[in-house]
C-alpha cells in the first residue's frame, strides 16, 4: 500500500486503503479476487483446486456481505471452477459473477497472429473460449484481421494449411503461461493489463465483447449442469449483458461441450 | 517479420499468412527516415526495472523498449509477460537480451541493475558491489548509444551517477540520477494526505543525497501557491523545528519501511522514473529534483559530486538548475550532504 501511495505526485489522486479486515471493502463496485495458491511449474490448473476452494469459503461470503451490489471478478485458478464456486458462495445473480477466463489467452493468441503479420494486435479478432486451460477451444472459423476472415483468406489464396499446424499454434498459446512461469516464476504483467481492461469496460459501461468465464448453461448445447467457461460476452455496468451469438463449426461446438464436460467432472467432486 | 515466439508454427514451415495478406498501394516508397522513433533501454529486469518498464509501456512513452539483464531465463519470461498484453496496449516493440548490442540507438538508457538493498543496509554500503557491476554496464551502453541520455536508478544513486558519468565520457547534462525525485513525491504525499489535498498541488523539494543526509527545503514548500512556513507564522501556529525534522525523517525512513514490509520497493520508483522519462523525451522542460553535477551550486566546491537539485529537464537532458532560495541553514546542510557523498566517492577507484 505504502509503495503505491508514495507515487502520489505522479498519479491522479486515488484513495488507497489496505487491510486484513474485509470491512474496508464495504460498498465496492467491483471486487477482484486473485487470492490463491500459486501455480507450480507443470502443475495443471485443476490440481490447485482443492486448496483454493477452502480459501474461497473465507473470502467470498464477507465480500458479498459488505458489497451486495458489487460485480465479482475471479482471477484465481482454476478460474472456471472457482467462478462457479464464487457464484454459489455469494448468492449473486449470474450476470454479476465473472471469471477472467480466456481474456488473456485470447490476447496471447492475437499477439502471435499480429506479430507474424507485423500488424496491431487490436486489429486481430480472435477468440479462445471454453476452459482457461488445456481444453480451451480456438475459434479458427471466426478469426479475422482488419475484417478479413483468416481461413477463407487462406482458401481464396489457395494457401494450403494442415489442421495440425493450427493445433500447434493453439497449443503454443496454452503453453505460454507455463513458459512464463518456468522462466520468471509466475505471470503478472499481462494478466494485470487483461483484468484492468475488463474492469474499465465493466465500470465505464463500454458494452465491449470479451471472452470471459460466464454461466454457460444453455449455450451451444451445454446442458450437463451449471458450469462457467469462457464465451464471447458483452460487458457493461450491469456485468454480463449477454453472450454473442458467434457461429461455431460443429467441431468447435463439440470441443466446447467437451471442455464443459471436463470442468463439470472436476466440479462435481467438490462440496459447496 | 521477426520471430519472437518459441514456436515456428506461425511462419515458414508452419502457417504462413504473410503471403499477400497486406497489399501495398501503387507508387509506394519505403518509409522516410524519421527521427521520431523513441527507444528506451532498461538495464536490470528485477522488481525496479520491470516496474519502470511496465509503467513506460502503460503510459505509451516509447516505440521500442529493450530489457537487458544477466539472467536470460528471467529476462525472457519478463519479456513474454509484457508481450502477451499486446491486445490491451498500444503497439510497442519489446526486445530482451543479455547482449548490449540490442540497445543500439537508444534515446534513454535507464540503469537499475545492482545488488538489492537488504533491510537496514544503508545505501552507501551497497557501493562497492555496484561499482564493479557498472564497469561492465556503462561502457557498452555508451558505445552503442553515444547520443543517449543516461539515467541511473541503482543505489547509492548519487555516487553511481558520478561513476556512470566518468565511465561513459558523456557530457554532464546527459547523465542524471533518479535522486530525490521519489523522496520528494513521498514528502508531497505526506503533506497532501494531511491536508486532504492533491499531491500535485504541493510544491516541495527534498534535495541533496538520496539517503540519510538529504535536505528538506521547508522554506520553499507551498501548497496551491501558499508558502507553508509563512502561512504558519501568519496564522500564529507554533511549530517546533523538531516536528519538521520528524516529518523529514519519516520520508527518509519510508523506503526502509517498505523494504522491511514487502522486501523491496517497486511501484513508486516505477512511476517516478517514468515521469522523468516522459519529461525528458517529450521535452517538457519540467522541474524535478534529480541527481546532477552539483559543483558550483550553493557553495559546493569540494570536487565533482552528483546530488539532487531542482533541475529543469528536457530533450537535451538537464537544461539548468533552478535558482531556488535556500536559507543559510539549508545551504549548510546541502554542503554537508555533498561532503558525505564526496568522502565515500574519494575511496573509489575509477
Amino acid at each position: 500500500m505504502l509503495d503505491l501511495q508514495h507515487a502520489a505526485a505522479f498519479l491522479p489522486r486515488t484513495k488507497i486503503h489496505a487491510s486484513v479486515d474485509y470491512a474496508v471493502t464495504v460498498g465496492s463496485d467491483l471486487c477482484i479476487v486473485t487470492a490463491g495458491a500459486r501455480q507450480i511449474p507443470d502443475e495443471s490448473r485443476l490440481n490447485l483446486l482443492q486448496r483454493n476452494v477452502a480459501l474461497f469459503k473465507g473470502i467470498i461470503p464477507p465480500l458479498a456481505r459488505y458489497s451486495p451490489d458489487s460485480i465479482l471478478m475471479i482471477v484465481s485458478n482454476p478460474v472456471d471452477v472457482l467462478t462457479y464456486v464464487a457464484w454459489k458462495l455469494s448468492g449473486f445473480p449470474s450476470n454479476r459473477v465473472i471469471g477472467s477466463g480466456t481474456n488473456l489467452d485470447s490476447s496471447r493468441f492475437r499477439f502471435l497472429i499480429a506479430d507474424h503479420l507485423d500488424a496491431n494486435a487490436q486489429d486481430v479478432q480472435a477468440y479462445i473460449v471454453g476452459e482457461h486451460g488445456d481444453s480451451s477451444v480456438a475459434l479458427w472459423s471466426s478469426i479475422s484481421v482488419g475484417g478479413v476472415p483468416i481461413l477463407s483468406f487462406l482458401e481464396k489464396q489457395q494457401i494450403a494449411y494442415e489442421k495440425e499446424t493450427l493445433e500447434n499454434i493453439h497449443k503454443a498459446v496454452i503453453d505460454s503461461a507455463y513458459e512464463v512461469i518456468s522462466l520468471k516464476g509466475y505471470t503478472s504483467w499481462a494478466i494485470g493489463y487483461s483484468v484492468a481492461s475488463l474492469a474499465r469496460d465493466l465500470l465505464r459501461d463500454q458494452r465491449k465483447i470479451h471472452p470471459v468465464s460466464v454461466l454457460a448453461r444453455g449455450f451451444h448445447g451445454i446442458d450437463g449442469g451449471d458450469v462457467f467457461l469462457s464465451l464471447p460476452a458483452q460487458l457493461g455496468r450491469g456485468g454480463v449483458l449477454g453472450v454473442t451469438n458467434v457461429h461455431l463449426t460443429e467441431e468447435e461446438a463439440q470441443r466446447l461441450r467437451k471442455s464443459a464436460q471436463t470442468i463439470l467432472e472436476v466440479q462435481n467432486q467438490l462440496e459447496i | 517479420m521477426h520471430k519472437t515466439f518459441s514456436t515456428s508454427s506461425l511462419g515458414p514451415g508452419g502457417l504462413d499468412l504473410t503471403e499477400a495478406f497486406f497489399k501495398p498501394i501503387h507508387s509506394a516508397a519505403p518509409p522516410s527516415p524519421t527521427k521520431r522513433h523513441t527507444k528506451i533501454s532498461v538495464i536490470g529486469a528485477g522488481n525496479v526495472g520491470m516496474a519502470i518498464a511496465q509503467t513506460i509501456l502503460t503510459q505509451d512513452l516509447a516505440d521500442e523498449l529493450v530489457l537487458i539483464d544477466a539472467k536470460p531465463d528471467k529476462l525472457r519470461g519478463e519479456m513474454l509477460d509484457l508481450q502477451h498484453a499486446a491486445a490491451f496496449l498500444p503497439r510497442t516493440k519489446i526486445h530482451a537480451s543479455v547482449d548490449y548490442a540490442v540497445t543500439v540507438g537508444s534515446d534513454l538508457c535507464i540503469v537499475t541493475a545492482g545488488a538489492r538493498q537488504i533491510p537496514d543496509e544503508s545505501r552507501l554500503n551497497l557501493l562497492q558491489r555496484n561499482v564493479a557491476l557498472f564497469k561492465g554496464i556503462i561502457p557498452p551502453l555508451a558505445r552503442y548509444s553515444p547520443d543517449s541520455i543516461l539515467m541511473i536508478v541503482s543505489n547509492p544513486v548519487d555516487v553511481l551517477t558520478y561513476v556512470a558519468w566518468k565511465l561513459s565520457g558523456f557530457p554532464s547534462n546527459r547523465v542524471i540520477g533518479s535522486g530525490t525525485n521519489l523522496d520528494s513525491s513521498r514528502f508531497r504525499f505526506l503533506i497532501a494526505d494531511h491536508l486532504d489535498a492533491n499531491a500535485q498541488d504541493v510544491q516541495a523539494y527534498i534535495v541533496g543525497e538520496h539517503g540519510d543526509s538529504s535536505v528538506a527545503l521547508w522554506s520553499s514548500i507551498s501548497v496551491g501557491g501558499v508558502p507553508i512556513l509563512s502561512f504558519l507564522e501568519k496564522q500564529q501556529i507554533a511549530y517546533e523545528k523538531e516536528t519538521l525534522e520528524n516529518i523529514h525523517k519519516a520520508v527518509i525512513d519510508s523506503a526502509y519501511e517498505v523494504i522491511s514490509l514487502k522486501g523491496y520497493t517497486s511501484w513508486a520508483i516505477g512511476y517516478s522514473v517514468a515521469s522523468l522519462a516522459r519529461d525528458l523525451l517529450r521535452d517538457q522542460r519540467k522541474i524535478h529534483p534529480v541527481s546532477v553535477l552539483a559543483r558550483g551550486f550553493h557553495g559546493i566546491d569540494g570536487g565533482d559530486v552528483f546530488l539532487s537539485l531542482p533541475a529543469q529537464l528536457g530533450r537535451g537532458g538537464v537544461l539548468g538548475v533552478t535558482n531556488v532560495h535556500l536559507t543559510e541553514e539549508e545551504a549548510q546542510r546541502l554542503r554537508k550532504s555533498a561532503q558525505t557523498i564526496l568522502e565515500v566517492q574519494n575511496q573509489l577507484e575509477i
